[in-house]
Parts: C-alpha cells; structure tokens; sequence
C-alpha cells in the first residue's frame, strides 16, 4: 500500500458518530427531565461536551477527500467503540452514579458491547435518566453504532462498504439490498420494530411502560441489563415468555428475519444455522428441564412449568449472550452449571445481535471434522464443506479456523493474566469468556447473582478489552495492533 | 432507479462501478464468484451468482422492477436470450452486447423490439469507429461530432509550435467567435479555463468550433494536416476487423497476426487489408514489412502493456500517428504521457455509451473522451427548465462543467458567458463523469 492514511476523514467520522452518540444523551436528558431528577445537569453537560467533542471531529476533519479505504474502516470501526464508550461514561460519572472512572467506563463498554456485565451494586437505587442510558448503550451496541449512522446518514459514502463488514459479526454475510445505506435503514428499521412490539407486549404482561422499555432495549440487543436487582426474575412469568422470544429473536440472523418480513419462508427453513441454533435451544432446554424435575423435591403442574421455564430461559439467556440474570443457574444440580457454562461459548447466530463463536462457525468446525476423516479414507477425493448447500471456500473455511483457535487461545491467555491478577481460576475462567463471548455475568463472585465490583482495576480494564474483541469479532480490533497493518 | 447487471466482464464491471457511486441499486449477476468477489468488497452493489439465462435467478436479483436491464456477457447469444427473459419479466428496458454488425442496422431494430431487446451496444464497433475517425482525420487525438458534424468538439495536442501556447486566457487573444476552449487536460489533471489559465506545451486542448472553422483552429493549435495513406495494424482483434471495415478504401492496410490459423480466416473476412502472419512485437519483421514508410500505427491486442510498447517502438521508427488500446484505465495517463497518440478504451466507451440510458429522456448523447478522462454530454433543452432561466454566466453551474455549443434551428453556433439557452435548442455540456447528474437538473 503506498497511499498515506487519510487521517481527516477518520476525524470526520468519529465527529460525525459522537454528534450522534450527543443526540441520544439528549434523548436521555428528556427522560430525566420527565422524571424531574437531579442529575438532569449532569447528563446536560455530558451531551453538551460530547456534541462539542463531535462537531470539532467534523471541523478537523471537514476538508477531506472521501477515499475510504480497508485501513481507515478498520481504524474507525475499532476506535469508535472506545470513544463512544469514553464519551457515554460520562453521564454515570458526572452525576456520580458510578463515581470511579475505570468503574465507569467498565460499565458503559459493557452495555454498548452487549456485553452487560455490571459494576453496579444496587441497581434500582439508580435514576430513571441512568437506568435508561444503560439500556439504550445496550440498544445503540446492539445493531451496531456504524450500521446505525449508515442508516441515519450517509456521510460515509462509498467507503461505508467497508465499515460494514468490519462491524457486522459472521464469517460470512449477505446483503439485503444493493445499496448499503438501504442495507442499514431496513435493518434498524426491524430492529426498531422488534423492540416497539416486546415494549408493548412487555406493558401487556404487566410491566411499567419505562421498566418494558428498559427490558425490550436490552432484550433485542441481546444485552442484558436489567431495571432490578434481581432482573427479571423479579416479574412473573408472562415477562419471562415474552423476553425469552425476544431474545431467541435477537440471537437469529437479521437477514433471515428480512426475508421472514418479505414472506420468503423457505428461506428460512433452509438457512442451516438456524437449524443449529434452534436444535441447540431444544436440546440443551430439555436437558436441563428434566434434569431440574427430577432433583426437584415435589412433583405438580406449577413445578414443571417452572422448571421449563427457568431451564429455557437460563438456555436462551446464555446461547444469545443476552446474560440475563434471571435464575442462579450456578446452583443448579448435578452437570447442569456446566452446560450452561458451554452456551458461554457458542453465543447465536452470525449476523444476529449476538456474541460468542456463533453457529455456523461452530456447524462448519463439527463438518470439517467429520469431512477430515473421509479425506483420510479417500487421499484423493475432493470433499468440500457446504454449508446452505454452498461450498464453504478455503479462504473463509481458513478465516473461521483461525477466528476459533484465537477465540480460545484467547480465553486460555486472559484467564492467566486475570489469575495473575488475584482471581481465583474458576472466576477467572467465567469473567474472560463472560467477557469476549459478551454474555454478562460469569461465574462465582461475577455470576448471576453477583457483579463486577469487586474485581481488581487491572483485570476490569482487561475484560474491557475482551469485550470489545469479542463484539468486532477478533480482527477488527487485532489486525490495527499489527505491524503490517501500519506498514507502508 | 434500479438496474441489473449480467456479466462481470470488464464492461459489465466497469459500468457497475461507474452507477455504484450514484443513487442507483445495481445489483451484478455472474456465473463465476470469483469475478464478482472484488468489485463487492470495495463497491456499493449487490452481486449475485446465478446463470444469466435461469428465470430463477433472474426473478431473484429482482428484474421485474428493475429499470434497465444490461446484459454484457462475452456470449451475444446469452445476452439476448437474458434479455428476452427479462423484458418479459418486466424489465423496463433492455440492452444486449452483440457480435454481429448485422444486428446493428437500423431496419433490424424494430424486430429486437419486438422480441424483448430495447438496444444493441457492439463495442468492438464502437471502438472500430473511433479509430477510423482517427485515423481520417489524423491531427487531433479525439474528434466528436454534433447535429450531422456541423458542431464539433476536438482534442489537440499542442506543442512549442502553437499559436496559443503560453496566452493567457483573459488576454482576449483567443477568438471566441470561431472556437472555444472547453477544457485542457494536463497530466492528470482536468482543467476547465478560467481568465487567469493559459495553454501549455503538451497540454491536451479541448476546442469547440463549428465544422467550417477546422482549419483555423487546426493553425491555430500549430498543426499541419497530414493525409494517413499507409497503416500498420498489430493483432487482428475484432475492433481492428471493424475499423478496416470502416476505412477508406483507398488506404493501404497491412496486419500482423501471429497465429496462422486466424490469419488466413482475417485474409477471407477482409479483403481490403494485406494480411502478414507474423508477431507484432517481432522488430526485424516491422522492419521488413516497412514500418518506417507507414503513417498510423494501430496496436489493439488484448493485452495492454503490449499495445503501448508497441506503439513506443513504432513512435521510435518514425511512424507519426499510433493508436493504441490500453484497457487498464491507470495506465491511461501513463500512455499519455509517453506521447502514445490516440488512447482507446473499450470498456469506457461502452459504459458511457450505457450511461446515457440510465439518464432521463432530455438526453441525446453522452460520450466519453478518454484522452480528456471526461464525457461529452448532448442535452435537449426543456421549456421551462433552470439553463433558460439565465445566461450562463449567472447560472452557477457546478466547477467541472462547460458548455461549448448549441444547436439552435439547426444553425450551430458557440456559447459564451452573455449567451441566454433557448428551448428546444441542443446543448453540449463538457463535463466530468461524476457531476453528470448535476448538471441534468439543469435541463430538466
């Protein structure tokens, strides 16, 4: 590559996505205003500081020429995460909510990775204003912040392309228009629409407009923080159905659900990953619903019903990464903390709101394995791995290999540093993959019924780093930390 | 607008690339993914595999709503069967690349019609022209006509030797009455003159004139009219067949082919051309064959790098004239600027040619002058559109554009700052490629 980094228009974008980012606090601010809370300033100076921020981006950067090209894209889909976290912090730490900044911003990259782990303690003691810009980082992460201004604005152009499949997970992905700016405005339009239909259903089942508002934010976005300290456990059990819908939703591809809008059902019906993903649902579900009647002590229709829906909800809770802290599966009997532990990896589908490996990563990993022995048997044959009926080429089928065998050489390398760090290995191990796989809580002190608080600075800063990788998917954030990347 | 693409040829490619920086939704079907798996990474288009002739995949890129439909696969047949298909299944308009002069005359055009396909592009044809056109009237690179020739545009090079070297515009020196100077290509830059702009040596000089005024402008740009009698032709690629078909008779033509198979089928085709199997780039054989007696040379190979060294090596011999086909279009200015004469891009002259189908009905014409990387655009003016509103000084007109002439009751005539645009009259608008669509505002 001879041509210099066209730094300008990185300015330019990161001004641009920080006006946005100032836009929501403003939304924000109205909630705050509503509920005539006092940290109504602090959330004022926050949007103001961050609109200031923004519209100097775009005056440094307003002379550009609009050559975007793979390295710019990469640089700006990777750094805008961290500023739009750098930034979004600010409310917690101006009103004082969270008033430790690595706190902070542990927190605010947490909810716009989808992640949701949380440091904070007591959660209702919250005001209505943080409640609500806690949710919406986990709305805005949801979709994607770069997919979100694709839709409101085009001011990326051309070079949005690139942008894109930086920020949408999956090895490989299609598009659903021709133009990309078309591509975003329908997916966040869905999105949109998702979260409208579980807020109603949400208030239908008895929940406050704001909590319903609140839950569906964090639901679609397969996020996870909750308005309660016990989470959602703490309403009945017409919450928990329509959560548990919506978040098996989130965890489907967004494509898919697309082609679900257009009526184009035997798309559906043949997408493989689905297949997985739904088959995954059932199996690990029913696993855990019999093994939870069968250590339970009494036996009646109340109890069974609960049983399955606290086993489906904890499954679906953990497959699309969406952590709910719902039910303290970590006391479950027999193998069934473990299990659930292996959802920790597996995360939902690719193109979905989801973390985790994803499962057409996972379907293609179990096919090739089954194909390497036939290609022992047969030296000379050529076996290919399809997957949707298409041959997956060596170019991805390398891509996906490579993105598992770092994904848990990962895990392997952070569990060490966070032992080093004074955890013990099981907490490690829960918190690192917790971290990279976005799914919340982790296990022991940081599990279901715990939080993050108590975890040295050092590590928090780390799992800040993991979740970050694991929302742009490894080599989004890696490949700029590599020599050759900066290389001219 | 929505417009389907099938084959990711260099054509098919090229035009995608072109309308994918626009509003426009292209989405590109190919049978190899291969072809398509650069153009969608660093394009916003939507690409497909899929064979151009299964209704299946055609009713999946969605031709039923699709407001042009292009079919450039290298198969003439293929493109039309794609058309007929997709007219029928709804396509507004159709267009086929085609092989065969025969499907290009006029009486033929209702029958397409008829089966499903709205237009017919023969790019080799096209290319064929432009070199014939060249090769006639050989002192300027490009040459452009308007309204049966009497409005044309030219492309000279001027060197030391001219008249309007070194004279800044605001002088007054240059006579406006009789040709105007619409734009000047240096390196690789396009320059739409202002007051306080002059013409350089070796700088690429866009006139407008009227037919009348070409020898004026031919002394004034300090070139002399040199009859072409003798032409050497390297490669007997199907442009060369349509050029050789479009030349005078009374030029002498020699071609070299290397493979002997082809050369006796070009000796059958063309009776017209003396027919020598031998390579090229083979120096004794040039010499041998006379090179440093001929006029024009021609080298229009598929492979570009030869084209240009070829015709380096004829420029060395003492050939005057060379025309090469440089396909790779960074190597365009590189081309220039080794003073290879007329450069010729097939896949540019086509897609602006397909360009114009996708602009609304006030256009006649739009044509790409490779040499100025820039497209010459042909408007009828709507009553009561914007350009009549003012004169043209006052119009605040985008940067990149000027307007050379007009056509007014068939009388041509050239338009300065004080001229006011009538209805009904033809305009040609010197333009850059990207602010095509601006300028079509004006007019409608």
């Amino acid at each position: 590559m001879t041509r210099t980094f066209n730094f300008k228009i990185v300015w330019f974008s990161l001004g641009a996505l920080l006006v946005i980012e100032a836009l929501f606090m403003f939304l924000t601010l109205g909630i705050s205003f509503l509920y005539g809370e006092s940290d109504f300033m602090a959330i004022l100076y926050a949007a103001l500081i961050t609109l200031g921020v923004g519209v100097l981006g775009l005056l440094v950067g307003r002379r550009n020429d609009k050559r975007l090209g793979k390295r710019e894209g990469y640089i700006i889909v990777a750094s805008v995460w961290v500023v739009f976290s750098l930034f979004g912090l600010l409310p917690y730490y101006f009103s004082g909510a969270i008033p430790h900044y690595t706190n902070a911003f542990f927190e605010t990259i947490s909810g716009f990775t989808t992640t949701a782990a949380s440091v904070v303690e007591d959660v209702e003691s919250l005001s209505h204003g943080m409640l609500f810009w806690r949710s919406l980082t986990n709305w805005l992460g949801g979709m994607g912040i770069i997919v979100l201004s694709l839709a409101i604005f085009p001011f990326l152009g051309v070079g949005g392309m690139s942008l894109f499949t930086a920020e949408v997970t999956g090895a490989t992905y299609e598009k659903i228009r021709p133009k990309m700016k078309d591509t975003a405005k329908y997916l966040w339009g869905m999105y949109l629409l998702l979260t409208v239909a579980e807020a109603v259903l949400l208030r239908v089942c008895g929940m406050g407009w704001f909590d319903a508002v609140c839950h569906s934010f964090t639901t679609i976005s397969t996020g996870g923080f909750s308005t309660k300290n016990a989470g959602v456990a703490a309403y009945g059990a017409g919450v928990h159905y329509v959560v548990l819908l919506f978040m098996i939703v989130g965890g489907i591809n967004f494509t898919l659900l697309y082609f679900l809008f257009k009526g184009k059902l035997n798309r559906l019906r043949e997408d493989e990953e689905l297949k997985w993903y739904v088959n995954a649902i059932v199996l690990f579900s029913f696993i855990a619903t019999v093994v939870l009647i069968v250590f339970s002590d009494t036996q009646n229709w109340r109890m069974w019903e609960a049983s399955f829906r606290q086993a489906t909800f904890n499954v679906v809770a953990l497959i699309t990464t969406t952590g709910f802290a719902g039910f303290d599966y970590t006391l479950w009997p027999s193998i069934l903390p473990l299990l659930m532990f292996l959802l920790y990896f597996t995360g939902g589908s690719a193109g979905s709101t989801s973390g985790g490996i994803k499962w057409s990563r996972i379907a293609f990993l179990c096919k090739n394995v089954l194909c390497e022995y036939k290609r022992r048997i047969h030296p000379n044959a050529i076996i290919p791995v399809r997957l949707n009926g298409k041959v997956i080429n060596s170019g991805v089928a390398n891509g996906i290999t490579a993105f598992i065998a770092i994904y848990l050489g990962l895990i392997v390398v952070g569990t060490v540093v966070c032992v080093l760090s004074g955890l013990s290995p099981t907490e490690a191990l829960g918190a690192v993959t917790a971290s990279i796989g976005n799914v919340g809580p982790g296990l022991g002190a940081s599990g279901p019924a715990g939080n993050y608080a108590m975890m040295p600075e050092i590590v928090k800063w780390i799992l800040a780093v993991y979740m970050l990788l694991g929302r742009l998917e490894l080599f989004t954030v890696m490949l700029i930390f590599t020599p050759a990347f900066w290389r001219k | 607008m929505r417009i389907c693409i099938v084959g990711a040829g260099e054509v098919g490619t090229h035009l995608a690339k072109l309308l994918a920086r626009e509003n426009i939704e292209i989405v590109l079907l190919d049978d190899s993914s291969e072809r398509l798996k650069d153009i969608e990474a660093n394009h916003d288009l939507l690409t497909y595999v899929g064979s151009p002739t299964s209704i299946k995949d055609l009713k999946e890129i969605g031709v039923d709503d699709a407001d042009l439909f292009v079919a450039v696969t290298p198969h003439e047949s293929v493109n039309m069967t794609a058309c007929m298909w997709a007219s029928n299944l709804g396509a507004k308009k159709t267009l086929a690349r085609v092989d065969n002069y025969e499907y290009m005359q006029p009486k033929n055009k209702e029958f397409f019609k008829k089966l499903g396909v709205d237009y017919l592009i023969y790019p080799e044809m096209l290319a064929g022209k432009e070199i014939a056109e060249s090769i006639e009237t050989n002192w300027f690179r490009n040459h452009l006509s308007f309204a049966d020739g009497q409005l044309e545009m030219l492309v000279v090079k001027v060197r030391e030797n001219s008249k309007i070297v070194n004279i800044k515009f605001k002088t007054g020196f240059f006579n406006h009455d009789k040709y105007r100077i619409v734009a000047i290509k240096r390196k690789n830059e396009t320059i739409i003159p202002r007051g306080d702009d002059e013409v350089l040596p070796n700088d690429l000089v866009c006139f407008v004139t009227m037919a009348n005024n070409r020898d004026f402008v031919r002394e004034e740009a300090g070139k002399e009219l040199v009859e072409i009698k003798n032409v050497m032709c390297m490669g007997g690629s199907r442009i060369i067949q349509n050029a050789v078909k479009m030349l005078p008779k009374d030029i002498n033509i020699k071609l070299l082919e290397r493979d002997r198979e082809k050369s006796f089928l070009l000796s059958e085709k063309m009776d017209n051309a003396l027919i020598i199997n031998a390579d090229g780039r083979n120096m004794e054989a040039l010499r041998q064959e006379g090179i440093q007696d001929m006029d024009a040379f021609i080298s229009v190979t598929g492979n570009s790098e030869a084209n240009i060294l070829a015709c380096l090596a004829a420029k060395q011999m003492g050939v005057g004239k060379t025309i090469a086909e440089v396909e790779n279009i960074d190597y365009i200015p590189l081309a220039e600027e080794l003073d290879i004469g007329t450069v010729l891009n097939k896949k540019m002259i086509a897609a602006s040619y397909i360009y114009q189908l996708t602009l609304d009905a006030a256009v006649t014409n739009v044509r790409h002058l490779t040499s100025a990387d820039a497209e010459v655009v042909e408007f009828i003016v709507v009553p009561g559109s914007k350009i009549t509103r003012h004169k043209v000084k006052d119009l605040s007109l985008p940067n990149q554009v000027n307007i050379g002439g007009l056509i007014r009751n068939g009388e041509p005539m050239l338009v300065n700052g004080n001229t006011l645009i009538m209805p009904n009259d033809r305009v040609v608008v010197f333009c850059t490629a990207e602010v095509i669509r601006k300028v079509e505002k004006f007019f409608n």
